[in-house]
């Protein structure tokens, strides 16, 4: 294992560990008490499927290329982290796969310069902005950067396993928190609106029904 | 009032409730939003004033920021660089203008968060820091320190309440001709206590009576409580929550202490989610009863044919306002829909609506907060005109809360509407039984 590799393994670790302390931290959401009206693992499971369709979302439908541009770089950030775990294996990704992987990569790159050209100039988001936000996607983008660049030239496979450790690195710390926090967020949300019965939500959406 | 230990300054109050009273789920919550704005026009406030500072995740914020200095490691080292921010009186200030000005705790952009965190749960976190630091608007702590000495928010006596059914009482006997028909009150051993809210006793007794009217033809046993009967949870809006656990136990020991196997909520929004959903939570224990809102009970008679309801007697056209902690909070979504259609001629939906539904401006103790009622009426177009553009004569609402904001609404932009309850309509539309006078 080349000493890129051994940091990227060692800030692996230190991360997820992070993660785990986080978790621990926080404690879990006691089971309500009120009788249910509906199902929480139906409302969970809505949450995380339906409920990120454009059509069940009026905030995504409303700004579909800023939706489109936050779900593609996800996908990017996704599977830059699957590339780096993979890397440390110190086999070639085969190439088809290979060939995926920058596309996903690139497009994801294009949507985080995106988002972050409209966070510098979009007023209304400026104004909710912190430099965490600026500097969070910036060093997101340059780990897409160094993945990209890794696909076409192996060569810079330590570049790119350097970047991904500080990355990984700084992720329990701040902004990018919210890896871990949307999972429970997210499934909170859903469960409190499965058990109060209003999710999954069961009426065709749009209409005008008298 | 809430409890203020003497020697503390109000900034050392809010500090300590901020460092020490964050549960998993605020905490979770506070880590989650990533600022992308997708939010701002889901909010009601936002699309009436165009602030920035009026964008859910503006108002998040305002809380997370607070949160980033006293539980973040970052927040301590660097603050600048993580928008962390001190907690001091003008903080708290700016945190009070957002959470009791700019928000009603309708949840609307928490089903459309990007990912899935309900700010209105934040908000009520700060309303708890503000509280300790005494900055809960004078009307919200007003309303629940009267619901905690007297039993009702609006200090209603004993004798007020059997005055006022005595007459409701003899003026439903008078409509229905039927000298059997009754308004019990403190009744034991019945299978409904029908708890209301104040304002109905006060100012809305056809409300009152409507409910009675229906309960009598559907041949309910029930029974009205002359004492702790009240519905609404001042503590709640406040987020104080000794008082709101105190508020809703009184009526959950009036309920117990009668005997009875259902507690029926008359029709109020924040009155049903306390006690349908956040008092088993507060008293750390299950309700010995079922708790169910009177929506649900009509639609029950009615689709047990215990109610026959002729549309021809309401003609007009009727749209609907859905309250959010009814309906987005509640989960009581379709009912009113049924019991409109079978009872009105001509109803007609507000778009968009049901859990999509714009709040009306009125919620999150807004009426209470007269400090903010520019505010109010400002964030209220947007209900406004969505009634207008459905053409209605009438706006029906489940809620008496929603109902006086809504009325406020007719009059500020002349509307020319007539707003009732569901009961209102559902009794207008009844068939009594043969042998009834009506």
């Amino acid at each position: 294992m080349n000493p890129a590799a051994l940091v990227l393994l060692a800030a692996m670790v230190t991360s997820v560990a992070g993660f785990v302390v986080l978790r621990v931290r926080t404690g879990s959401t006691p089971v309500p008490l009120a009788p249910p009206r509906g199902s929480a693992a139906a409302g969970a499971l809505y949450a995380f499927t339906v409920a990120f369709a454009p059509w069940a979302k009026e905030s995504a439908s409303r700004h579909l290329p800023s939706y489109a541009a936050g779900i593609a770089y996800h996908l990017a950030v996704f599977t830059a982290l699957i590339t780096l775990v993979h890397s440390l294996f110190g086999t070639p990704l085969p190439r088809a796969l290979n060939a995926a992987t920058a596309v996903l990569v690139a497009v994801g790159l294009v949507a985080g310069a995106a988002l972050l050209v409209k966070r510098c100039t979009d007023l209304r988001l400026r104004a909710i902005s912190v430099p965490e936000d600026f500097f969070a996607n910036g060093l997101v983008d340059l780990t897409l950067v160094a993945g990209l660049a890794t696909t076409v030239c192996p060569t810079a496979l330590p570049i790119f396993q350097i970047v991904g450790a500080v990355l990984l690195l700084y992720a329990p710390f701040g902004k990018l928190r919210h890896l871990l926090f949307l999972l429970t967020s997210r499934r909170d949300l859903g469960a409190t609106l499965g058990r109060r019965g209003v999710w999954p939500v069961s009426h065709p959406r749009g209409t005008d029904r008298g | 009032m809430a409890e203020q230990p003497p020697g503390t300054s109000a900034v050392e109050r809010a500090l300590d409730v901020l460092r020490a009273r964050l549960d998993a789920r605020t905490t979770a919550l506070l880590n989650s939003c990533v600022r992308c704005g997708l939010c701002a026009e889901t909010c009601h406030v936002y699309l009436a004033d165009g602030d920035a500072e009026s964008i859910p995740a503006h108002k998040v914020e305002r809380v997370a920021r607070l949160f980033r200095r006293y539980h973040t490691l970052l927040g301590r080292l660097v603050p600048g660089f993580v928008g962390a921010q001190t907690l001091d009186q003008e903080a708290l200030e700016a945190l009070a203008a957002a959470a009791f000005g700019r928000c009603t705790l309708c949840g609307r952009c928490a089903l459309n968060c990007s990912v899935g965190l309900d700010p209105s749960t934040i908000i009520r976190f700060a309303r708890s820091v503000l509280g300790a630091a005494g900055m809960a608007p004078k009307g919200i702590r007003a309303n629940a320190d009267l619901a905690l000495a007297t039993g009702n928010n609006m200090g209603i006596s004993r004798e007020d309440v059997l005055e006022t059914v005595a007459w409701l009482e003899q003026d439903m006997r008078d409509t229905l001709g039927d000298t059997a028909s009754a308004m019990p009150v403190d009744r034991r051993g019945v299978r409904v206590l029908y708890a209301v809210n104040p304002r109905e006793v006060k100012f809305f007794p056809l409300s009152l009576s409507a409910a009675a009217m229906i309960f009598h033809v559907a041949g309910e046993d029930w029974t009205l409580s002359s004492s702790d009967f009240d519905i609404t949870n001042y503590g709640y809006f406040a987020a104080d929550a000794g008082a709101a656990r105190a508020i809703a136990g009184r009526l959950v020991a009036r309920a117990e202490e009668l005997g009875v196997e259902e507690l029926v909520v008359a029709e109020c929004g924040h009155g049903y989610r306390t006690l349908r959903w956040e008092a088993p939570e507060w008293l750390g224990r299950p309700l010995p009863f079922k708790v169910r809102s009177f929506v649900e009970v009509m639609a029950d008679y009615l689709a047990g044919g215990r109610l026959r309801l002729d549309p021809a007697k309401n003609p007009e056209r009727v749209t609907l306002h859905d309250p959010c902690n009814l309906v987005r909070n509640g989960g009581v979504i379709e009912e009113q829909r049924t019991l409109l259609r079978a009872a009105a001629g001509d109803f007609v939906e507000m778009t968009p609506n049901r859990e999509d539904n714009y709040c009306c401006g009125g919620g999150g103790g807004m009426l209470a907060a007269s400090e903010h009622t520019s505010r109010r009426i400002e964030a209220g177009r947007i209900k406004a005109d969505q009634i207008r553009s459905t053409g209605a004569k009438v706006v029906a609402s489940p809620c008496h809360n929603c109902i006086d904001q809504l009325m406020e609404l007719n009059r500020s932009y002349k509307l020319g509407v007539e707003v009732r309850t569901l009961a209102e309509i559902v009794a207008d539309a009844l068939v009594l039984p043969k042998g009834s006078g009506g």
